[in-house]
């Protein structure tokens, strides 16, 4: 009888501290507003390169399998090259998956070069842990010039924001995240409004005023005023307006023309 | 040396679940390896291990998520305590006691997530868009869970060949 109520005292110690500690956790959170926790950097320094050791080897499996079985047709065709065709089958599926790379950062590069602001090329190596926010890991940091609060996007468009920069890795909040907010205008009528992600793959478009004539395909661009994109970054096109009879504004679905599901590789604009 | 090799166990988990467990996500989502490991954890650490191993896990999994700092501390730490305290009077063996416990779990770290976020973050988020998702989220896990039960109950066997008196349960 002792020994099952000392047994219960315990367990209620037990359960209040990880209540108590859950708490002071977010507390802390909540109260920080600068920046990230130590312990926070600290975990993501001590997986990032562990992280970035299994995409890069998921990567060359994967593309070894697409490859290799592209090249099947080739090796039947070229049978009295039999000798040494595994070298060759090695080099083609190197040389593939350059091309694909290149395919791939080719945009990124003429957007760079077109745009008036300095970016820095960045190779997504992890997706956030949890299953409810829109969060990526990118393989430059601090050391390479990365800071919080720089912009992400793709030659599509928007991407996100970096909330993290470590030394050689960085966490970027996708504008699809629950938490994003983006002061966007629609491209035609020049009416203001913010683009904030729902935590699924579209956007809302919120305080557009149910005066304003939006339609079905308009194009969004960031508006330059939240301090974090520059003016004139596509954002993405609207692809759902609804009208409400009583309310002052209208809801609007965005969808990001960047491929938020498929990123690979990223640019980092420099402010 | 227990310690050490379940360190990093537990840094192949975090990055498989955030490197490439994405190539397996059905509608968007993705099963929950950390929830998994601490339902394990819960069920075959001996004493209250499986309460600490929870926090810790959720811990980690906060600080590498974008989410507020502590929510997964406190569903994954109160995950790890129920099955510490139930796990003698439970029976998760067999592939169908697995899949009902680790979909209970799915629901209770959904209906946390859910709470929290609701409280904390009142008025900058509703939360009900992780309504359409969470039966998938429970189901999944449920269907990865066996498997990785399985993959962990022989990381438990190695362990406790190669390093005995450890604090595991045994098998």
């Amino acid at each position: 009888m002792i020994k099952r109520g000392s047994k219960g005292k315990k367990n209620i110690i037990i359960l209040s501290s990880i209540v108590f500690l859950s708490f002071v956790l977010m507390t802390i959170n909540i109260r920080t507003t600068a920046g990230s926790l130590f312990l926070e950097k600290a975990v993501a320094w001590v997986v990032a390169p562990i992280q970035s050791g299994f995409t890069n080897t998921v990567n060359a499996i994967s593309g070894m399998f697409r490859h290799y079985f592209f090249l099947v047709g080739v090796a039947k065709e070229n049978e009295h090259l039999k000798q040494n065709i595994d070298s060759l089958k090695k080099r083609n599926v190197e040389l593939a998956e350059q091309i694909l790379w290149q395919d791939r950062v080719v945009g990124l590069i003429e957007y760079k070069e077109q745009s008036n602001n300095k970016a820095i090329l960045a190779s997504v190596i992890g997706r956030d842990a949890t299953q409810w926010s829109k969060e990526i890991f990118i393989n430059k940091g601090t050391q390479q010039g990365v800071g919080e609060r720089m912009a992400v996007v793709t030659d599509a468009g928007v991407v996100g924001h970096v909330v993290q920069a470590l030394a050689t890795s960085s966490k970027v909040l996708l504008i699809s995240d629950s938490r994003s907010a983006v002061d966007a205008l629609f491209q035609e009528t020049r009416v203001f409004g913010v683009v904030a992600g729902t935590g699924q793959s579209f956007c809302d478009m919120k305080y557009v005023p149910v005066s304003a004539k939006v339609e079905i395909g308009d194009r969004v661009l960031s508006s330059g005023l939240g301090g974090i994109f520059p003016k004139g970054l596509v954002v993405g096109t609207v692809t759902q307006v609804k009208k409400k009879k009583q309310g002052l504004f209208q809801e609007i679905m965005v969808t990001p023309k960047a491929d938020l599901a498929r990123l690979e590789e990223v640019l980092v604009l420099l402010p | 040396m227990l310690p050490f090799i379940l360190f990093l166990f537990s840094l192949i988990v975090f990055s498989a679940q955030s490197a490439f467990i994405g190539l397996f996500s059905f509608n968007g989502v993705t099963p929950d390896l950390i929830l998994i490991l601490a339902v394990y954890c819960g069920i075959n650490f001996q004493g209250n291990g499986g309460v600490g191993m929870g926090c810790a896990l959720g811990l980690a999994q906060d600080c590498l998520s974008g989410g507020v700092l502590g929510i997964n501390t406190l569903s994954k730490g109160l995950i790890g305590f129920f099955f510490s305290a139930l796990k003698n009077k439970i029976m998760v063996d067999g592939v169908i006691p697995i899949c009902f416990f680790l979909m209970l779990s799915s629901f209770f770290d959904v209906l946390v997530f859910y709470t929290v976020w609701s409280l904390l973050l009142k008025g900058e988020s509703s939360g009900v868009y992780l309504f359409p998702d969470f039966l998938i989220y429970a189901g999944y896990n449920a269907f990865a869970g066996p498997l990785l039960f399985f993959i962990f109950n022989r990381g438990k066997k190695w362990i406790m060949l190669k390093f005995p008196n450890q604090a595991l349960r045994p098998l």
